[in-house]
């Protein structure tokens, strides 16, 4: 047998028990959000499509799915959806100017012995799909923090209805403190965890710390792992401001109506 | 005095974020302590040395670095590969003046050729920094050399003070922590790899082990503090971790690793599954961490509002927690795996290579890490419910 197959029955098989429909729901939601990247990398594959305009489709798109999907259309998953994509765009302008400057597209030299069998040559901008790469890294790390952010928000309005858009600015802003160590720390792992191989790999070859640095292969990492922790950090703010924004509109709103 | 620099710093940081609406971040300045104020010139002079550092180290470097000062376009050719791909190669005539070394403050030609693609070159402006090597003799007047490759530390500190400037502005306190423990968990990584690398024969699982139990313990204690609510998570931390490598070691043994191309493995120096269980095992402890922290915290902040809570609402509450942030998280894991290889399906797939050895080549390993880790994930829910319960009920016992 298959052991990613494995993998992915037992993966379901407690999504479903412990989160019942919602299990589920998450589940399927893994596969609609690899269904995305598929879609994208064959959009990526004609050289006359924009790999940036495609990444902010396909960051759209998947935030849709993880935050309307798995928890519905509501007021956590608004206002949480609004500042995932704002904050996208504006970290995609900063990694933009960084990757043209940093030159980290591509493959390094490390890896280009094993790709001499292939044509190098394809015509497509990698520059772009390294920016490209950087957003997808983030994307499920941003939309996470959005909703822990907006969700307990919602909560403290429903239960303080008196507050003003400050204080629930402020609370959320302290919601997002404390989430914040904890959130940094799932992408340093999960990056470190992955590059596991390079790092012996560098140490083996004892590299100097200069030749580590400007490899293009380790800077890669560590601008997408710290690129990564600015989308974090920045979306706590962002996403406090527009629900407290959200939240207080909608409260006026109700209001004007009932009068 | 100090009021005055304060003032200034005050309008400095009003005019920086002028239209955009922190006025939370102002208000906060007004009301700042002298030891505030201190921190804060500490980190702003490292950040300007440490800038100024990175621009002039040329001297530190063995390797000859020249700085473009001049570039030219010499020509231009279209080119087709067999599987018709279009591209465009250019020839790029460069002047660079060598900034280290024996030669410094000379000139050096050098000639660089680049496609439209860039996959493994790159077009140079002027004004930024290269790795050169010096040809030892040539016909000419003047030096003439090859570009080796780019001088990119500038960039990664740049981001790193970007980062580390928009954790202090947010998190204050918790994000200075938050960043004391990213240093220290990088720190003790790399001293985990050279014990394992100065003893070879030890298995690296068990280095990983020790490891994942200091990560655990540094990391929660530092990013909330001494109490029952940390004890409950870094248990429950523990458990989840190895019970997910468990599960996922078992499997692997169990189908005889079908299904994973380890070929797709690179830079391997050592025994490659080992490397690869340690990697899976080091990846998912944030993920699980997150999720014991979260449980934990939500079921003493039940508590403490209603000391009286009966036992069934609190798993119930803590169930709905675990499945709001289920999906979410598994998704972070998820795509931090498999963007990265998103240059490589690209560059296979434009060579004609078939579809499903494409997936199966690039994928296998990426999307075990990310099953394995959404395992450990789903698991640590029930794992730290119950832990914290249990914390919960000591603590009423001694009431």
């Amino acid at each position: 047998m298959n052991a990613l197959v494995i993998l992915a029955a037992i993966l379901f098989l407690l999504m479903t028990l412990v989160g019942g429909k919602k299990g589920i729901r998450s589940f399927l939601a893994l596969f609609f959000n690899f269904a995305v990247i598929f879609m994208i990398i064959f959009f990526m594959n004609d050289p006359n499509i924009n790999p940036v305009i495609l990444t902010i489709i396909a960051s759209t798109v998947i935030s849709c799915i993880n935050l309307f999907y798995i928890n519905k259309v509501n007021n956590t998953t608004i206002p949480a959806f609004i500042s995932s994509i704002i904050s996208i765009v504006i970290l995609l302008l900063l990694i933009i100017i960084l990757t043209e400057k940093a030159m980290i597209q591509g493959f390094g030299e490390e890896e280009i012995e094993e790709l001499s069998i292939f044509s190098l040559y394809i015509g497509i901008d990698f520059t772009k799909i390294a920016a490209s790469v950087i957003i997808m890294s983030t994307i499920g790390a941003v939309t996470d923090t959005a909703i822990a952010v907006s969700s307990p928000m919602r909560e403290i309005h429903f239960h303080h209805p008196a507050i003003s858009r400050k204080d629930l600015f402020t609370s959320g802003l302290s919601i997002g403190k404390d989430i914040l160590g904890t959130s940094t720390n799932t992408l340093f792992f999960a990056f470190f965890g992955g590059y596991l191989a390079l790092l012996i790999w560098f140490k083996d070859l004892s590299y100097s710390a200069g030749e580590i640095v400007n490899s293009k292969i380790f800077s890669a990492e560590m601008i997408t792992l710290l690129c990564a922790g600015i989308g974090v950090t920045m979306v706590i703010p962002i996403t406090s401001w527009i629900t407290a924004l959200y939240l207080l509109k909608k409260e006026e709103k109700t209001i004007f109506q009932e009068k | 005095m100090y009021n005055n620099i304060e003032c200034t710093i005050h309008n400095a940081i009003f005019i920086i974020v002028g239209g955009f609406r922190l006025n939370f971040i102002i208000e906060k300045y007004k009301t700042i302590t002298r030891k505030q104020f201190f921190l804060s010139l500490i980190l702003v002079i490292s950040f300007i040395v440490s800038v100024i550092f990175v621009h002039h180290n040329y001297s530190f470097y063995d390797r000859p670095i020249a700085e473009v000062i001049k570039t030219e376009l010499k020509n231009t050719t279209d080119v087709m590969d067999i599987y018709d791909n279009k591209d465009q190669l250019f020839t790029q005539h460069i002047i660079a003046k060598i900034k280290n070394g024996d030669n410094k403050g000379q000139l050096v030609h050098l000639t660089n050729e680049y496609s439209t693609s860039k996959a493994y070159d790159q077009e140079f402006q002027v004004g930024q920094n290269v790795f050169v090597s010096i040809d030892q003799s040539n016909e000419h007047t003047y030096l003439t050399g090859t570009i080796k490759d780019v001088k990119r530390d500038t960039y990664v500190v740049l981001v790193a003070w970007i980062f580390a400037f928009i954790l202090l502005i947010v998190g204050r306190k918790q994000g200075f922590f938050s960043m004391i423990s990213l240093i220290i968990n990088a720190v003790l990584l790399s001293y985990a790899l050279d014990i394992y690398l100065n003893n070879p024969e030890w298995n690296l699982i068990i280095i990983c082990s020790i490891a994942v139990l200091l990560f655990t313990v540094i990391s929660l204690l530092l990013v909330n503090g001494l109490n029952e609510k940390t004890y409950a998570a870094i248990i429950a931390t523990i458990l989840g971790t190895f019970l997910s490598l468990l599960i996922s070691y078992l499997v692997i043994w169990l189908t005889s690793e079908e299904g994973l191309r380890y070929e797709e493995l690179q830079f391997i120096t050592r025994p490659y599954q080992m490397v690869f269980m340690a990697g899976l095992f080091i990846g998912s402890l944030g993920a699980i961490m997150d999720v014991a922290i979260t449980m934990s915290s939500s079921i003493f902040e039940l508590y403490e509002k209603n000391n009286n809570i009966p036992l069934k609402a609190l798993k119930k509450s803590g169930m709905e927690i675990g499945k709001d942030i289920m999906g979410t998280m598994t998704n972070i894991l998820f795509f931090a795996y498999i963007s990265g290889s998103i240059p490589m399906l690209i560059l296979y797939l434009k060579n004609h290579s078939p579809l499903g050895y494409t997936l199966s080549m690039n994928l296998s390993l990426e999307l075990a890490r990310a099953l394995a880790g959404g395992i450990g994930i789903v698991i640590t829910i029930p794992i730290g419910l119950y832990t914290a319960i249990f914390f919960v009920n000591r603590k009423r016992g001694r009431i």
